[in-house]
């Protein structure tokens, strides 16, 4: 049956209605997905439960913005869910709460929660600044170079969190403070609005400035469509992708310290495996691990559909298990319709 | 038309996949009548934890619509399950945390929407306990296991007087231990020896090291501890079965359990594999963690409280002074071995 879907599909970009539809195949994935969810479950439509899912898609909108700007670069980051670990842990082990019992640094005054998320953002940027180093002069392959990276940052972390006075516990009792600045929310008389959410709009903006309206943005596309023409054509390939690659390490670390004060508490485990989910939307949203093709809307869209599956798909009681079937399916349709356009281009 | 027809036969085998298992889901149906319980399991292939989640999907059954979640051993995971079930009107939320520090910011969730909580499992702290009114707890005391374990030593050791090999009326013992700093492998180390001796036997310590929880290190220590004292240990003492299992089959391999060359093991979990070994006589004896009575307790509690009833009503199960309950461990040995294979159905 699959054959006989490809065989159509091959005719399919003649017409210009349906060449559009394919372009914009994920978008009817999504649409799809919510008819399902709400023809099930009616009671889906709510304000709350669209607001949940714009709340909890937040962080992993800045970590996908953060890869997919590398990827669009023909690269790719594996080290992004331990570097949002580190974040989260270092941001927590400074904004613990004054009164708490188990202070990893007992003795630590009551810090402007920017100065942490500052620190943080210098930690992974400077962790992020070598893999651009080692991608871009040594040539070795980001896959590698970041799979490296991924296991130095654990092991990084795990150093810092495993150490007196207490082990490796779990980093609770947060500063009410931070734990505001990610749990809270504006209340616009009755409609709420999550912080979370406003501080990935503005990402996204700042993002969708940067990749369509600056040279940075002409030059990552550039060097992902094909390195040699932006060399002739006069780009610092090295000075850019150091650029791509800092500029994601900033994006995890004020995520991570959102993560772990959306949490409430930080492990070495914290993040997890974000790497693959954040580029897995990256993906399914149309950026070609080939490099130069993507948008912004498209990365947005990707890390939507994930939460609107992960949300919608329990809250119609689908079983846990089930859900990683659906999961992995939708990422295989989904980039199989997408290869289907570029196979074309080509 | 027809190549659109096709796109969206690709697309409706993912949705109905999505539908059609949605209605194998939760034990008891979408009764509307029934009151919602939201529940999550901080790791749904969690072995013990599967136990109990049958067991609160067994008592549901007929009571109340559970919604079921699998935290993925993520705390993020469980937040977002947390605001999607107050989202879709649970009455009351049954919760085993992934990470014990994160009480608070489900708490403070359940505040806001006036839910009563349940934890399980994982005891959340007591100043978290304390800070609303509606939380309730369901696990056990970690040093118990290991004072139910000294028991069974001391108790089987009296009825064999013939274990002390050379004696001198002292257990020299071997120990097993769990990873260094985790609460129950503390607990169950330090408790299980101190109650032996507080019930009046000598002991002296051959060895002491940690295991994992492993029972490939657990056959490895023994393997190393049987070369270097060989009949000189009198018993073996393991945090947990895995490596109680491990120990099993190094004295296996050297020689034991043949004829009358005996070497009493302890563990404490009472996997099935234990119980195999404990039938067969080569195990001495394990600690039962009850699942079905954790699972039982936390679904009785998350019923009461949704239903607007104290959370003891028509139980016979009892707060302590931290809000409480706690379900005791069971020493199992060849004479009740039926008590732990009744928890497994």
């Amino acid at each position: 049956m699959f054959s006989s879907i490809s065989e159509k599909m091959k005719d399919l970009n003649k017409k210009d209605v349906l060449t559009w539809m394919m372009n914009n195949a994920i978008f009817f994935v999504l649409i799809g997905l919510l008819i399902v969810i709400i023809s099930v479950s009616p009671d889906f439509v709510s304000m709350r439960n669209f607001r949940n899912i714009l709340a909890q898609a937040s962080t992993r909108v800045i970590f996908a913005l953060g890869v997919g700007s590398i990827i669009v670069a023909k690269g790719t980051d594996l080290s992004l869910g331990r570097q949002v670990g580190l974040a989260a842990v270092i941001s927590a082990s400074l904004l613990q709460a004054p009164d708490y019992a188990y202070r990893m640094y007992p003795d630590l005054p009551q810090l402007p929660i920017i100065l942490p998320i500052l620190i943080v953002m210098i930690v992974t940027g400077f962790f992020s600044f070598i893999n651009g180093f080692i991608v871009s002069k040594f040539k070795v392959d980001p896959f590698i170079a970041t799979l490296g990276m991924m296991i130095i940052v654990y092991g990084v972390n795990s150093i810092y969190f495993d150490r007196p006075p207490y082990g490796a516990q779990p980093i609770g009792g947060l500063d009410p403070r931070f734990t505001k600045f990610a749990q809270g929310f504006i209340d616009l008389g009755g409609f709420k609005i999550p912080y979370l959410v406003i501080y990935a709009t503005i990402i996204t903006i700042f993002m969708w400035i940067l990749w369509n309206k600056t040279k940075f943005g002409k030059n990552i596309f550039a060097i992902g469509g094909n390195e040699e023409a932006a060399i002739v054509s006069g780009v610092n390939v090295v000075k850019y992708l150091l650029m791509v690659y800092t500029l994601a390490g900033f994006l995890y670390g004020f995520g991570g310290s959102l993560e772990a004060a959306r949490i409430g508490s930080a492990t070495n485990n914290t993040g997890n495996m974000y790497e693959l989910d954040a580029i897995a939307a990256c993906i399914v949203g149309g950026l070609s691990f080939s490099g130069g093709v993507g948008s912004i809307a498209g990365i947005v869209t990707g890390v939507l559909i994930f939460q609107v599956i992960a949300y919608g798909l329990s809250f119609i009681g689908v079983n846990p298990y089930m859900q990683f079937i659906v999961k992995g399916l939708i990422i295989i349709i989904a980039v199989a319709i997408d290869s289907r356009k570029h196979i074309k281009k080509k | 038309m027809k190549k659109v027809l096709a796109l969206l036969l690709a697309f409706s085998l993912v949705f109905s996949l999505a539908a059609c298992s949605s209605k194998t889901e939760t034990s008891s149906g979408s009764d509307s009548e029934l009151p919602k319980i939201g529940v999550t399991i901080y790791k749904f292939d969690d072995n013990f934890m599967s136990f109990v989640r049958r067991a609160i999907e067994t008592k549901a059954q007929g009571k109340a619509e559970l919604i079921l979640n699998d935290s993925q051993n993520n705390q993020a995971t469980q937040n977002e399950q947390v605001d999607m079930m107050i989202a879709k009107g649970v009455k009351a939320l049954a919760i085993n945390l992934v990470d014990p520090q994160a009480a608070p910011t489900i708490i403070s969730k359940a505040k806001q929407a006036d839910l009563p909580v349940i934890f399980f499992n994982k005891e959340p702290s007591e100043e978290a306990m304390a800070s609303y009114d509606k939380v309730w707890y369901v696990g056990t005391t970690s040093s118990e296991s290991g004072v139910i374990q000294g028991k069974l030593i001391a108790d089987a050791w009296k009825e064999h007087p013939e274990w002390d090999k050379n004696g001198d009326g002292k257990i020299q013992y071997v120990l097993l231990k769990g990873e260094p700093g985790h609460p129950d492998a503390e607990a169950r180390t330090k408790y299980s020896v101190e109650t032996v001796v507080a019930e009046g036997i000598e002991v002296e310590q051959l060895e002491l090291q940690t295991g994992m929880w492993d029972t490939v290190k657990g056959k490895e220590l023994m393997d190393a501890w049987l070369s270097k004292h060989g009949d000189a240990i009198e018993f073996v003492i393991a945090n947990n079965d895995a490596m109680a299992l491990g120990a099993l089959q190094s004295l296996k391999a050297n020689g034991y359990f043949e004829g009358d060359k005996f070497m009493p093991v302890v563990g404490v979990d009472a996997i099935p594999d234990a119980l195999e070994q404990i039938k067969d006589g080569l195990m001495v004896g394990t600690v039962l963690n009850d699942a079905k009575n954790q699972g039982g307790a936390t679904f009785d509690l998350a019923f009461n409280v949704a239903n607007g009833k104290d959370p003891l009503a028509g139980t016979e199960w009892k707060l302590d002074d931290k809000k409480a309950v706690r379900v005791p461990y069971i020493a199992i040995t060849q004479d009740n071995i039926e008590v732990a294979e009744e928890a497994y159905k």
